[in-house]
C-alpha cells in the first residue's frame, strides 16, 4: 500500500532507481562476459583503484583499450562524451566504462541525471 | 591535424634526436610557434646540443608536479632566423635526476601521461603554439610509451640493420597499431649513394615490408657526423641536401600529406 503511494507521488525517482539497479547489474553481467573471455583467468579483473598507465593500456582487449584511450584524453566525460570519441552506441560505451569502474580503473560520480567517470590522479608527494 | 608529434625508434642511434631537432627547427623556420621536448630522460642530450643555460626547471620537474608547464620552456627563438618561435623542455642530465626517473613506479607513470595529454591545453590552446614534439627514448620504455599515446602522429625513424627491422616492425603491430597512431616511416642512414634517383622504388619497397606511410628517406651524410651534434644542422647548413630533405618532411606534415 505505501508502495503504490510512492509509486503514484514520484514515479520519476523511482524509475531512475530501477535505471540505477539495472546499470549495476548490467556492469556486473560486462564483469562475467570479461572474465568468461579470459577462459577463467582474472588476469583483466584487477584491484580496486588499479593505475591506468600505458602498460595496462597495452595488456587491455581491444574494446576497453578504446574507451580507457579516450578517457585518458578527458579530464571527466559522460558516456555519452566518450561515445561522440569512440563512434560507437552510448550504450556500449556506459556499458565498458562501468566495466573498468569496477576493474578499478576509473572512478564515477552522479551528478544529477548525469554519470561521469574519470582516472583519478591523486596529488603526488 | 597533426599538433603532437612523437619521434621514436626500436633501437638507439636512428637519428631520433637529429630528427626531432631539425624538424622542429625548420617548422620555427617556416613561422610556427614550436616546442621540442626531451623525454628521453635516461640519456638526455638536447641539452648539450642545445647548450641551454640558466634552466629554471626541467621538464622532470614539470612531471613531477613541481613546476608549470610555461616554466620549463627555454626560448631559443633568436638561434632560428625569421619570425617563428622556437622552444625547448629539456630533459635534467644530472645523474641523481636520471636515477630518479629511472625508479618511477606506475601510479607516477599514469600521472606522467595525465601531466603530457595536460599540454595540449596549456600548450597548444592557451599559449597558441602550433606544434609539440617528442624526442623520446628508444623502444617500449615508459616515458616512450607516454609520449606515444599522448601525440597525434608518430615518426619512427629506423635504419636498414636487420634486428631494427624485424623490431620496427614488431612494434608498428604490436604498439602503434594498438594504440592506433597515425605513423610515418624515416628510414635514416641510407648508404646507397643513388638513393635520390630510386627514392620512388624504395618508398614502395619501404611501405610494402613496414605497411606504414613513408616520410622520407635520409642518406648517409659525413657532414652530419663531422657536426658531432654541435649545431642545429638545418640553421647551420641551409642548402645541404640534408635540409632540404627535412624541408620536404615538414611540408608534409604540415600539409597533413603523409599517407
Amino acid at each position: 500500500m505505501i508502495k503504490d503511494e510512492m509509486l503514484a507521488k514520484r514515479p520519476i525517482s523511482v524509475l531512475e532507481k530501477i535505471e540505477e539497479s539495472l546499470e549495476r547489474l548490467n556492469q556486473k553481467i560486462e564483469v562475467m562476459i570479461e572474465i568468461q573471455k579470459g577462459g577463467g583467468q582474472r588476469s583483466s579483473v584487477s584491484l580496486p583503484d588499479a593505475s591506468l598507465d600505458v602498460m595496462t593500456l597495452l595488456s587491455m582487449p581491444d574494446h576497453l583499450r578504446k574507451t580507457a584511450m579516450a578517457i585518458c584524453r578527458c579530464d571527466r566525460a559522460t558516456a555519452e562524451e566518450i561515445a561522440g570519441q569512440t563512434s560507437r552506441a552510448r550504450a556500449v560505451e556506459s556499458a565498458y566504462l562501468n566495466q573498468l569502474v569496477i576493474m578499478g580503473y576509473l572512478k564515477k560520480q552522479r551528478k544529477g541525471r548525469k554519470a561521469y567517470f574519470y582516472v583519478e590522479r591523486e596529488t603526488q608527494g | 591535424m597533426s599538433k603532437i608529434i612523437a619521434v621514436h625508434s626500436y633501437k638507439g642511434g636512428t637519428g631520433k634526436t637529429l630528427l626531432s631537432l631539425n624538424l622542429a627547427a625548420t617548422l620555427a623556420k617556416n613561422g610556427k610557434k614550436v616546442a621540442l621536448f626531451d623525454l628521453d630522460f635516461r640519456a638526455p642530450s638536447l641539452f648539450s646540443i642545445l647548450k641551454a643555460e640558466n634552466v629554471e626547471c626541467w621538464l622532470n620537474d614539470y612531471l613531477n608536479n613541481t613546476c608549470d608547464a610555461e616554466k620549463i620552456l627555454v626560448d631559443l627563438s633568436s638561434r632560428i632566423p625569421g619570425n617563428g618561435k622556437f622552444f625547448a623542455g629539456l630533459a635534467n642530465p644530472a645523474t641523481e635526476a636520471i636515477r630518479d626517473m629511472s625508479a618511477k613506479d606506475r601510479k607516477w607513470e599514469m600521472r606522467a601521461l595525465g601531466k603530457l595529454l595536460a599540454l595540449r591545453e596549456t600548450l597548444l590552446k592557451n599559449q597558441k603554439f602550433d606544434y609539440l614534439l617528442f624526442d623520446t627514448s628508444p623502444g617500449l620504455q615508459y616515458s616512450s610509451i607516454n609520449a606515444i599515446v599522448a601525440a597525434d602522429f608518430v615518426i619512427v625513424a629506423t635504419t636498414s640493420d636487420r634486428s631494427d627491422v624485424d623490431g620496427t616492425k614488431r612494434m608498428l603491430a604490436e604498439l602503434y597499431n594498438l594504440f592506433e597512431k597515425k605513423t610515418g616511416l624515416v628510414l635514416n642512414k641510407v648508404l646507397d649513394s643513388s638513393a635520390t634517383a630510386k627514392k620512388a622504388e624504395m618508398s614502395n619497397k619501404i611501405k610494402s615490408v613496414y605497411q606504414v606511410p613513408m616520410l622520407g628517406i635520409v642518406p648517409c651524410f659525413c657532414e652530419i657526423l663531422r657536426a658531432e651534434g654541435n649545431l642545429i644542422f638545418v640553421e647551420d647548413k641551409p642548402d645541404h641536401p640534408f635540409t632540404k630533405i627535412v624541408a620536404e618532411m615538414v611540408r608534409k606534415i604540415e600539409n597533413n600529406e603523409v599517407n
